[in-house]
């Protein structure tokens, strides 16, 4: 086992999970948004693909602990990288100026990162871990987003989603090696673009409900 | 005494490959038993440390720098030649031989030039093998480059910089040996004088430059590859740190200081701007493949240099020497344009500098392929003199750049003092009175790889050594004599400053011991060198303490060593009643005004005996002996 | 055409890795703008030390932005402000006058400071140690032509090969990480034919030696690329990663 160890042990292989696991997460955003998004079609439309992804059973299930196991070698490996990097650097500069390769998003990551495990706990809290046998999910949504307070939250942590993946998406590719002149370029900007889609298209949902009702 | 240069017998091609053969041999398991000192890790150093630990010898590698990959050599942009004829031009060793030879205006050992020549091709070969990243043709060949002295294209390059890949080639042989445990690193020592017990050398005293302990190391043999000297005039293209001391220290403990006055001033530099400069820009030679040095026709033509017309525009080296043109060796060019702007005609704020033009090279290749040969360089000229190279000519001047002198050595390149070897620049042997371009990198790394690993085996099992450790009284002496000497110098308090004397002695060699020399003017500086010296032990102020980092004192310890080993430079230059090379007495010149050796008085290596501070050095002659090229007056027409 | 400009410099004193450091103000007046940034240091050391203080301590030695030596963060930029720069080729035609400059050190944990502005920058030459070569020995190898490399090869080797080892990248990383460095040694040698036998032993053992060192982790945030005096690309970094997987999960170098 040492070379395994040796190697997801390393700076490089820990990068990698976090490539791999963002990667994946990615993925997953792409998959919940296009469910999500039926919510625009009405709320049968809507429940019925909240019944249709629960019949999958095991399946969902299977999923679910992936996706569960994936978070965690996600953040537990980020908060190492972010703890071993804090320690790279014990004393600080007294001035600190940007060259031009730093990012809104690749300043923050560890910060995003944070900000978006608390919401995610707090948004299983509210539309997971709930009782739904006298209710729909539509039900469920339409309530939650009918306080100001919850449509102010989900926003905002849509918005610092993008901020991540604007900087997670290339930069996951970078880290697996997937460098080249001519498709860079394009990957950082299909990073952008994921972004909006991310911050756009969730960010609109609580906004959308909370009109509706 | 007697010098010999144990130059085996035989026809010259077979020379070497006869003493190879001739050299004892150490046994491969006794070889751990020998400790070696390798001071220096620039080509000759670093090349050196390695190939002796692949040997198996357990080596101890020291160097000023921070890191063994910041040797001076690093600075090297041309390139370095080897006899490949890869271009099919006509080059063979023989040919490589002859043009070093010649460039040096016949004032080196044919024997040693020979075998420079002759394991030239394994370098490269060496090199590559290395994963040094030479620059290729399309075809994934070998490309090369034309440099100045020489009729064929030999001259392999990596890019601007071909002196740091070597270098790195180098360093990361060394690293490989460190990390068999077979070379220890010594970075941030400064060797600060060398141990001789019963003649032999046998170890040094450092300064560790970090804590200012004084350390000493005992070997069974020291190899000295300290490079050169060529700050001694204060504004030079050498590194700051670039020095003479240990070279000097070891004349001082009986090695024979050979040729001092050959110091090369090379032709493209960025002129000087100001007091305040530190030191110079070197311009690399190959701009000399595409660039036409001209100054205006009339003296005091003050026009910018877009509005004189190709018809008020001096090509001085193109009309002077057809057939070399702009390509003509280092003296030559320098001298000519140093000529120039004595005449009035040069151009720039202060006068002193000539113009290098790629107008018609642009024209006739394109931007492109001369920003793909050049770029570097030019970028680099940009940011210095916020000048585009590409839209107005650069300006050049000659500067201090490289001293063929340096330590005598026998074949062997072992010093008059067994057990001591110098290699690189350090030495004086392969050059002559003047250097080609990219021939100093070549005989670095010939040195460290393809010669010091056989002769020193010669010198270890062929002559007995007593068993010393670092107790021994000599080194004790060593410490005691370096000791002090650090104290005295913090202890002068007086009022101007290291660099400020520094900089008076710089004027005085270059105003009278530069480019060209004359007797009375080498008399007066001696004298100023003896004055200002007297001042620096007096009126010098070094700042700090002993124990500490201290580049205050590293600095005043160098410029001391400079200003004593600056009159020894002078005297060789009077002494030496010919023009040859580099070295250029205004008395012996030819018609058309250049330098006229004397063959029959002068035909010969100046080395140069220690005989006390206050005793003038003893002059020993080694007589060059020349059987396969007839000596002629060199002529690039 | 000379200019000259008077600038105020808070510079980071520190006599030893072992006692807190603080900046220093001076005042250096009357400094032409044709120096360079170095040059500018030397007159502001002459004159303390006429005045009887200490000299500022920075490591240079080349002058010409090819050793390596030279460095420091000036007003939060590793080696000043221009691009492609090392602080030795930094003009001070590029500052006016009435500015104030501040002067750092590198700052990481794998760089201990020694003094002022010089640090030890030894663990670079720890990373080399543990791989940054080719194991030929010397005397064996065949013709230099034996082997052709393709333009195009030879340019990416030499592209990486360009780096002088100065540590802005370190300096610049916001996590203090050393994969420029690294990157660009791997990546020279596996671009070469003559590197690819140890390419996957080398790739491993680099990467360990580095995360040893203390160095921080590459957050892609390519600032290295920007301050590196050499302009190093981190396409070196990706293609690191590249040969530590292969060599990580595919190869059977432990
Ligand atoms: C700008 C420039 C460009 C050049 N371009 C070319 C070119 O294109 N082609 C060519 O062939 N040649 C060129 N040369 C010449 C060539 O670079 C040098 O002659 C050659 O590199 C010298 O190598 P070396 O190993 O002898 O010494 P160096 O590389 O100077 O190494 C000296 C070593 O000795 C150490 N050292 C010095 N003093 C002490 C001490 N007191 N104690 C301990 N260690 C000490 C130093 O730390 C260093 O490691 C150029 C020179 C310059 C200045
Ligand atoms: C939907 C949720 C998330 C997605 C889509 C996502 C995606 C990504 C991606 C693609 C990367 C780039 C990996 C790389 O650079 O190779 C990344 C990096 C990172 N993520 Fe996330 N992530 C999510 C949640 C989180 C959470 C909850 C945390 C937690 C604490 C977190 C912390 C980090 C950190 C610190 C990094 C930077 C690591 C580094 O480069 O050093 N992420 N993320
Ligand atoms: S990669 Fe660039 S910044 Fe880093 S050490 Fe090399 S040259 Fe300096
Ligand atoms: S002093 Fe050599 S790179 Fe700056």
């Amino acid at each position: 086992m040492n070379w395994f160890t040796n190697t997801f042990g390393s700076s490089l292989g820990k990068k990698l999970m976090m490539a791999v696991t963002g990667l994946f997460f990615c993925v997953f955003l792409v998959l919940h948004l296009a469910g999500n998004l039926t919510i625009y079609m009405g709320k049968d439309v809507f429940n019925s693909y909240a019944e249709h992804l629960h019949s999958l059973g095991p399946l969902l299930t299977l999923a679910e602990w992936g996706l569960l196991i994936f978070a965690v070698i996600h953040i537990s490996s980020g908060l190492l990288l972010f703890y071993q990097n804090f320690k790279a650097r014990p004393e600080r500069y007294a001035v600190n100026k940007r060259a031009g390769g730093r990012t809104l998003g690749s300043a923050t990551m560890p910060y995003t990162g944070v900000i978006l495990l608390l919401f995610v706990i707090y948004h299983l809290f509210n539309f997971h871990f709930v009782d739904k046998t006298h209710t729909t999910i539509f039900q469920i949504v339409s309530n939650a987003f009918a306080q100001p307070s919850y449509v102010l939250i989900y926003t905002f942590a849509m918005i610092i989603a993008a901020v991540h993946v604007s900087h997670g998406f290339w930069s996951a590719f970078q880290t697996l090696g997937a460098n080249h002149p001519k498709y860079t370029p394009f990957l950082r900007g299909l990073s952008l673009v994921f972004s909006l889609i991310v911050g756009i298209g969730f960010g609109f949902i609580p906004v959308y409900v909370s009109l509706l009702v | 005494m007697q010098l010999d240069a144990k130059i085996p017998s035989g026809p010259l091609s077979d020379k070497w490959d006869k003493h190879r053969f001739e050299l004892k041999l150490v046994n491969p398991a006794n070889k751990r038993k020998y400790n070696i000192i390798v001071v220096g890790t620039g080509l000759a150093g670093g090349s050196a440390a390695a190939s002796l630990a692949e040997l198996g010898y357990y080596v101890k590698n020291f160097c000023v720098q921070d890191s063994p990959r910041r040797a001076h050599s690093i600075a090297a942009q041309g390139g370095i030649n080897a006899a490949k004829n890869y271009q099919n031009d006509g080059d063979s060793i023989w040919r490589l031989f002859y043009d070093t030879i010649k460039g040096g205006d016949f004032r080196a050992r044919e024997a040693n030039v020979h075998r420079l020549a002759q394991v030239s091709n394994h370098i490269i070969d060496h090199c590559v093998a290395q994963g040094i990243p030479f620059a290729r043709e399309y075809g994934g060949l070998l490309s090369n480059r034309s440099f100045g002295g020489a009729q064929v294209s030999r001259t392999f390059y990596a890019r601007g910089q071909t002196g740091q890949q070597l270098l790195l080639g180098a360093y990361s042989a060394l690293m490989r040996q460190v990390a068999a445990g077979l070379v220890t690193l010594f970075p941030r020592r400064e060797m600060l004088d060398l141990v001789v017990i019963n003649g032999q050398a046998r170890g040094i005293v450092v300064r560790n430059m970090i804590t200012g302990e004084i350390e000493s190391h005992a070997a069974d043999a020291v190899v000295m590859c300290t490079g050169g000297y060529a700050n001694v005039f204060y504004l030079s293209t050498n590194a700051m740190a670039s020095n003479v001391s240990a070279t000097f220290r070891a004349y001082k403990k009986g090695a024979f200081f050979a040729n001092p006055c050959y110091t090369q001033i090379h032709p493209t530099c960025i002129p000087v701007h100001g007091t305040y400069q530190s030191k110079l820009t070197l311009m690399s030679e190959s701009l000399r493949n595409d660039g036409r040095v001209w100054v205006p026709k009339t003296p005091g033509d003050k026009r910018p240099p877009n509005q004189i017309p190709e018809s008020e525009r001096d090509y001085y080296l193109e009309n002077k020497y057809p057939s070399f043109g702009n390509l003509v060796p280092r003296d030559v060019a320098s001298r000519n344009a140093k000529a120039q702007c004595d005449l009035g005609k040069g151009v720039g704020e202060t006068g002193f500098a000539v113009y290098l033009d790629f107008k018609d090279a642009i024209k006739r290749d394109g931007k492109d392929v001369i920003a793909q040969k050049y770029g570097n360089l030019f970028q680099m000229y940009e940011k210095i003199t916020a000048s585009n190279p590409y839209e107005a000519p650069m300006m050049i001047y000659p500067a201090s750049h490289y001293v063929m002198g340096g330590l005598w050595v026998d074949y062997n390149l072992m010093s008059n003092l067994p057990g001591l070897f110098v290699m690189g620049e350090a030495n004086f042997s392969d050059h002559g009175a003047n250097r080609l371009g990219a021939s100093a990198l070549m005989q670095g790394l010939a040195d460290g790889y393809f010669v010091i690993p056989y002769t020193i085996g010669g010198y270890l099992v062929g002559m007995d050594r007593p068993e010393v450790t670092t107790d021994h009284p000599a080194f004790k002496d060593a410490v005691h004599y370096v000791t002090e000497r650090i104290n005295k110098l913090l202890s002068i308090n007086g009022k101007r400053t290291v660099d400020d004397i520094h900089r008076q002695l710089g004027h005085i060699l270059w105003e009278y011991c530069g480019m060209s020399r004359s007797e009375e003017g080498l008399l007066k500086a001696r004298k100023l060198i003896q004055e200002l010296r007297g001042e620096f032990w007096e009126n010098a102020l070094v700042p700090g303490s002993s124990e500490d980092f201290n580049q205050s004192l590293e600095r005043a310890g160098r410029v001391a060593d400079f200003l004593e080993f600056a009159e020894l430079l002078v005297i060789d230059a009077f002494e030496r009643k010919e023009s040859c090379g580099a070295h250029f007495n205004d008395a012996y010149q030819t018609e058309e005004n250049e330098a006229k050796r004397d063959d029959e008085n002068f035909c010969h290596v100046a080395a140069w005996e220690y005989k006390g501070d206050d005793t003038a050095p003893e002059l020993h002659k080694e007589p060059l002996v020349f059987e396969n090229v007839e000596l002629t007056q060199r002529s690039y027409k | 055409m000379t200019k000259n400009i008077d600038i105020t410099l808070k510079i980071w004193r520190q006599k030893n890795a072992d006692v807190k450091g603080g900046f220093e103000t001076y005042h250096a007046s009357n400094i032409s703008i044709d120096m360079s940034f170095l040059e500018m240091i030397d007159v502001v050391n002459e004159q303390l030390t006429l005045d009887g203080k200490d000299p500022i301590a920075f490591d240079h030695d080349c002058r010409e932005g090819i050793c390596g030596m030279c460095g420091a963060v000036v007003n939060g930029r590793a080696h000043g402000p221009e691009k492609g720069t090392t602080l030795c080729q930094l003009h001070m035609r590029h500052f006016s006058s009435g500015d104030t400059i501040v002067i750092e050190p590198w700052r990481a944990k794998a760089f201990p400071i020694i003094k002022d502005l010089a640090v030890d920058r030894s663990a670079f030459d720890q990373i080399i140690v543990a791989g940054g070569y080719i194991s030929v020995n010397t005397g064996g190898a065949p013709d230099a032509n034996a082997i052709p490399i393709s333009q195009e090869i030879a340019e990416k080797a030499m592209d990486a090969a360009a780096c002088i080892g100065c540590g802005a990248c370190v300096a610049s990383c916001p996590n203090a990480s050393a994969m420029l460095f690294t990157g660009a040694k791997i990546s020279q040698f596996a671009l070469l034919p003559q590197g690819r036998p140890e390419a996957a032993l080398r790739a491993l053992a680099m990467v360990r030696k580095m995360d040893e060192l203390c160095f921080g982790n590459c957050g892609n945030e390519r600032e290295c690329e920007v301050e590196c005096p050499k302009e190093i690309s981190i396409s070196n970094i990706a293609r690191m990663n590249r040969e530590f997987f292969k060599a990580g999960l595919g190869s059977a170098v432990m």
